[in-house]
């Protein structure tokens, strides 16, 4: 039977007119955003519920659960007035007892960024009547709005909540949330569907549903949009834009906002505990050695830029304009290997080691290099880039589970790379990756393992700062620190491609994206 | 005397004509890679997912590394992978399976156990889960695919061994007062060859293409450049740049038939047909 | 049969079963990586990660976690999953049917396809007819899965629009009954071809060359002799005895099926236990992949003893031993 060639077969009877059906990598296991960070929960989840704030495409905090708020002491103390006749999807009223049941029993346990970010810094959350919420901190607390939206603290339900393990809770397979669209159904490895919320507090959205499909395979997913099958890729594999471009029926958008985070930095990392790399020089010289054009154009496939600063130029008032980034010169990164003592013999020969403080003379210069199996090409294109100047890079590709344990917990590597994303602020996605006490076992913490007491002191300057002017020129010396001991080396801003079919149109930013989306048939 | 004639008896075969050159072109291809191939597999050149041109006869992929430099020195790795596996399951699996069936009762009945829970056990998942966890290695891939491979053929060979056992020859050969090892090897091997043949042929298959999947599922070791790694690689391309997937495609196939085709010239010449 | 055989092999699946466990669990737990890491993400630390490995019981010392997880597993509980929060054993269950539909279809496909094939080419070896039937068989055997399932969407989904790229129904459909029922055929069609190929191509070996090995046998010529006509010599005599090593490798084929489909799976995104494993070891959600692993171990376990009990049915010879 199933040999039966659809031609003789209807096609089912579905309504896809007005329903958005969405392409997902991996199915996501459950639809709690407030118990983890991970990327394809929040993808699926964040539909459902909202924020206290939402963040625009600029960033700008605006209204959401919370209809206004006011900073009191200094920004020691936030008040939020809560949006009236907000309802649950079960119909149930929301409080602030809601949000101050979401954060002290589930976001500040479970939700590893929310709880490492405002845990240490939070004294209490009150509730002075049920639409007014206090955050009261142990000191002036800058970041705070940019951490109130759906992915940094969705709010979820605490009478269904209240009493129970939140790991566990069957509401996450069939979740409640106050959000743009209400849960249908959860068919896993297949799809989820979702259908408007017409009560919705803010514009009701136009689609009648929306169907996230689970589709692993990146060829498959293209296949399925042009067939289609599908209207929304979260993201386009490099090679096949250019032939999607040329699809009258598909358009392509590029934004800043990748499913791991927004504004990510492909950053190579050093490890300044091998002797090899504690010599700045050294550095330098493989910063040099580095075409870095050719990532952007042989990996990313265009999608992304030269990053021209540590800080990413989408953090406009933090990036560094005119910083001086060491060029592509691979002669003068030859001159500066043989000035330190790393001599060859003929032109490809490897480079060995003569009088080289640390390191035994004659050692060749053969580094291992760990990368995330999914960022092996960069540490293709590496190996044959160092390889002309005489280095030898050992590509060692690692599951990120295992990556994350081999090159933060151990420090089991020579050199590595990773996807830094920087976010909105550079305290919260830069900082870690240049001060001593980022140096833990936490994946994209300070790779390197850079000790600086005077970058140290810097960003507890720039923390303190509530001056925009001030934080910006306190950034600008931690840019300029940065570039001259170069711990890293910035290769790519990178960017992201969606694609949807041209009968859907209307796509927002990031987590409600199909919020203000309409389809026609 | 009597392999000069088993081998001509395969070389006579069409099977065994095509499946010895393809087998023979393969190898030099592998061995011969650097002497043959100029090109660096790993070097980079201008040119960008380069169609097949006069310079680069298989075209270039999207880093501009050569792919006729890469198939021919990705044939090494391979048949290198595929061999060390083979000679371990032959080895593990031919002498577990003689024992178990030869001697019967408590021996073959703990070989079996053991036969058994290396067998059921999912290869590819198996090898899978110690690569995602252990990362990419030759070693430990040639050892898990080694362990895991020589069920099958202990399994053919004991249940061979188990119906020929009380067949005429081993009677007579034990009538006439042989040792074991003289029946195990001289009378039970011979007649046992044929499936083990058989199943060698199928084993080298399994061997190159479980390395291809691994390639798919993107656990290939970029450090060893095989077919299993380029094929991983030409996953994105597939619509943008047909020769990255057709050439190590090819090379596969062409190997995997060799082996079957002279399995089968080989099983028939010994099958005395 | 008697009863003491059947009753010893079925005793004997327990401790293959404990031993695979032991084997998946030592594997699992000693290989690097943290599955707290895993969940935690970018912004663990050190507290968060304690906290975790308390509520999972992985503060606990390995020998202990072990004898837990073994005495779990024969009373049948194979605790929670990190991510989903589920009982494993229902994660599992839920996508079987998938994989099972799957691979049952690419069974049903092969064996209708190959055993006919298998017994024409081995009636006249090496004649036209077998040479064609072997390559054909030869050629599809050669050909990785993946691919094969990659080119049946370029032809089949996407030059002739035939056949749906992905997924086991319609996204969204609503469709029940017959209805459904046609909805998952259309999707299964490919898929399962993709699966079934390599299995044709193995059964139509092993009927062939098995076929051919016992129409030389003594017994068979004996038969010939006195005059047995060629029909009931192919299916009384060398038909049962020709099919022990063909039952021997469909029953040793399950296992890799199952694996055979996960790579099926990937590429239709087929939602089946394949692509659950592999999620699985991207996020380290251990209970799974221990749960996984031994739920499709022991149905290989399963699998042979029934071959097996088979055999010794078939050839008698075995069960005296």
């Amino acid at each position: 039977m199933f040999l039966l060639p659809a031609s003789c077969v209807k096609e089912p009877a579905t309504t896809r007119a007005n329903i958005l059906v969405a392409a997902i990598t991996s199915d996501p296991g459950h639809l709690n955003p407030a118990i983890t960070t991970n990327g394809g929960v929040h993808t699926a989840a964040d539909l459902l519920y909202d924020g206290l704030i939402s963040l625009g495409e600029d960033l700008t905090p605006r209204p959401a659960l919370a209809a206004r708020w006011t900073i009191e002491d200094d920004g020691a103390r936030y008040r939020f007035f809560l949006r009236q006749g907000v309802k649950w999807h079960d119909g149930r009223p929301f409080t602030s007892a809601d949000v101050k049941f979401s954060f002290d029993s589930v976001l500040l346990r479970f939700h590893s960024r929310t709880r490492a970010s405002l845990g240490p810094v939070l004294l209490g959350i009150d509730t002075p009547d049920d639409s007014t919420v206090v955050f009261r901190f142990k000191r002036p607390y800058a970041p705070l709005l940019s951490q109130l939206d759906v992915v940094e603290a969705p709010i979820i339900p605490k009478h269904l909540f209240a009493g129970t393990d939140p790991l566990r809770n069957p509401v996450n397979m069939a979740p409640v949330g106050t959000g743009p669209f209400r849960f249908s159904s959860y068919a896993h490895g297949t799809e989820i569907r979702y259908a408007k919320n017409a009560d919705y507090f803010g514009t009701t959205p136009t689609l009648d549903g929306v169907v996230l499909r689970v589709i692993p395979d990146a060829s498959t997913q293209v296949a399925a949009l042009e067939r289609g099958e599908v209207d929304w890729l979260f993201g386009v594999p490099g090679p096949e834009r250019a032939r999607l471009r040329r699809d009258p029926n598909v358009v392509l958008d590029q934004t800043s906002v990748s499913p791991g985070g927004s504004n990510c930095v492909t950053t190579v990392g050093f490890n300044l505990d091998r002797p090899i790399f504690r010599d700045v020089r050294v550095r330098h010289a493989v910063a040099h050695a580095l075409d870095r054009q050719q990532f952007v154009d042989r990996v990313t496939f265009g999608d992304g830029r030269m990053a021209d600063a540590p800080i990413s130029s989408a953090i406009a008032f933090a990036h560094a304009d005119h910083l001086e980034m060491p060029a592509f010169d691979t002669l003068r990164a030859d001159s500066m290997l043989t000035a330190v003592g790393w001599q060859r013999t003929t032109a490809t020969a490897i480079r060995e080691a003569h009088d080289v403080a640390g390191v035994r003379n004659g050692t060749p210069f053969a580094v291992t290099f760990k990368v995330m199996s999914g960022m092996t090409p960069y540490g293709e294109l590496l190996r044959a880039q160092l390889r002309r100047v005489g280095i030898d890079l050992r590509v060692v590709s690692l599951e990120p589970v295992v990556f994350a344990q081999s090159v933060f917990t151990a420090r089991d590597f020579d050199v590595s790379i990773a996807p830094y994303c920087q976010g909105v602020d550079p305290q919260i996605g830069v900082q870690r990756m240049y001060t001593s006490s980022s140096i833990a076992p936490v994946p994209f913490s300070n790779m390197a393992g850079y000790r600086s007491a005077t970058m140290d002191s810097l960003f507890e300057r720039a923390g303190s700062a509530l001056d925009v002017d001030e934080r910006r020129r306190v950034y600008r010396q931690v840019q300029e620190l940065a570039v001259r001991d170069q711990p890293y080396i910035w290769l790519v801003e990178t960017t992201n491609t969606h694609a949807h079919t041209r009968r859907c149109t209307g796509f927002g930013v990031a987590a409600h994206f199909a919020a203000t989306a309409t389809c026609t048939s | 005397m009597q392999r000069r004639s088993t081998v001509a008896s395969v070389l006579a075969r069409p099977a065994g004509k095509v499946g010895f050159s393809l087998l023979l072109v393969t190898l030099a291809l592998a061995i011969l890679a650097p002497v043959i191939v100029h090109t660096d597999p790993l070097a980079l050149s201008e040119a960008t997912l380069s169609p097949p041109t006069q310079v680069h006869w298989m075209g270039t992929d999207a880093l501009g590394r050569d792919l006729l430099s890469g198939v021919a020195h990705g044939g090494r790795a391979s048949l290198l992978i595929a061999s060390a596996v083979v000679v371990i399951a032959l080895t593990c699996g031919s002498l577990v399976g003689l024992v178990a069936g030869y001697r019967g009762g408590f021996v073959d009945d703990s070989l079996s156990r053991m036969i058994e829970l290396f067998q059921v056990m999912p290869r590819l998942f198996l090898v899978a889960i110690v690569i995602a966890l252990f990362g990419p290695g030759v070693d430990r891939l040639v050892l898990t695919l080694g362990l895991t491979s020589w069920p099958v053929l202990a399994r053919v060979v004991r249940s061979e061994v188990l119906a020929t056992r009380t067949g005429e020859f081993v009677v007579a050969a034990e009538a006439l007062g042989a040792s074991h090892s003289y029946i195990a090897f001289r009378v039970l091997l011979p007649n046992i060859l044929p499936s083990v043949l058989v199943m060698i042929g199928l084993l080298f298959g399994q061997v190159l293409l479980t390395e291809a999947s691994l390639g798919f599922l993107g656990l290939g070791d970029p450090n060893t450049l095989s077919w299993g790694l380029l094929v991983g690689e030409s996953q994105g391309f597939l619509r943008v740049a047909w020769w990255l997937a057709v050439f190590p495609g090819l090379a596969i196939t062409a190997a995997i038939l060799a082996f079957n085709l002279l399995a089968d010239a080989l099983s028939s010449a010994l099958g005395g047909r | 049969m008697t009863r003491w055989y059947v009753l010893r092999r079925v005793l004997q699946v327990i401790p293959t079963v404990l031993g695979i466990g032991l084997v998946a669990f030592m594997l699992i737990h000693l290989a690097p990586g943290d599955p707290v890491m895993a969940l935690a993400g970018e912004h663990g630390d050190a507290a968060y990660y304690a906290f975790m490995r308390e509520r999972f019981g992985l503060n606990e010392p390995l020998p202990r976690q072990l004898l837990t997880f073994l005495t779990r597993i024969l009373h049948g509980d194979f605790g929670f999953s990190y991510v989903q929060g589920r009982s494993t054993l229902v994660v599992i269950l839920e996508r079987l049917p998938a994989t099972a539909l799957l691979g049952g279809a690419a069974i049903v496909i092969s064996l209708i396809v190959s055993v006919p094939l298998g017994v024409v080419a081995a009636r006249r070896p090496d004649s036209a007819r077998d040479t064609g039937i072997s390559t054909l068989a030869l050629a599809l055997f050669s050909a990785p899965a993946f691919w094969l399932a990659q080119m049946a969407i370029l032809v089949f989904a996407l030059a002739l629009p035939i056949f749906p790229v992905q997924g086991m129904t319609t996204a969204g459909a609503r469709s029940t009954g017959f209805g459904h029922v046609l909805d998952v055929a259309r999707h299964l069609a490919l898929p399962a071809l993709a699966l079934a190929a390599r299995e044709i191509a193995m059964l139509v070996r092993l009927t062939r060359s098995g076929l051919i090995d016992e129409l030389a046998r003594d017994h068979i010529r004996t038969a010939r002799a006195k005059g047995v006509g060629e029909l009931s010599v192919l299916v009384r005599h060398a038909f049962p005895r020709a099919l022990v090593p063909a039952l021997t490798v469909v029953a040793t084929r399950v296992g890799q099926l199952i694996a055979g489909a996960a790579v099926v799976e990937v590429v239709f995104g087929w939602p089946g236990i394949g692509r659950l494993l592999l999620t699985a070891l991207q996020t380290r959600d251990t209970p799974i992949l221990l749960g996984l692993f031994i739920v499709i171990s022991s149905s290989v376990v399963v699998v042979n003893l029934m071959t097996d009990l088979i055999h010794a049915t078939i050839d008698p010879r075995i069960r005296l031993l």
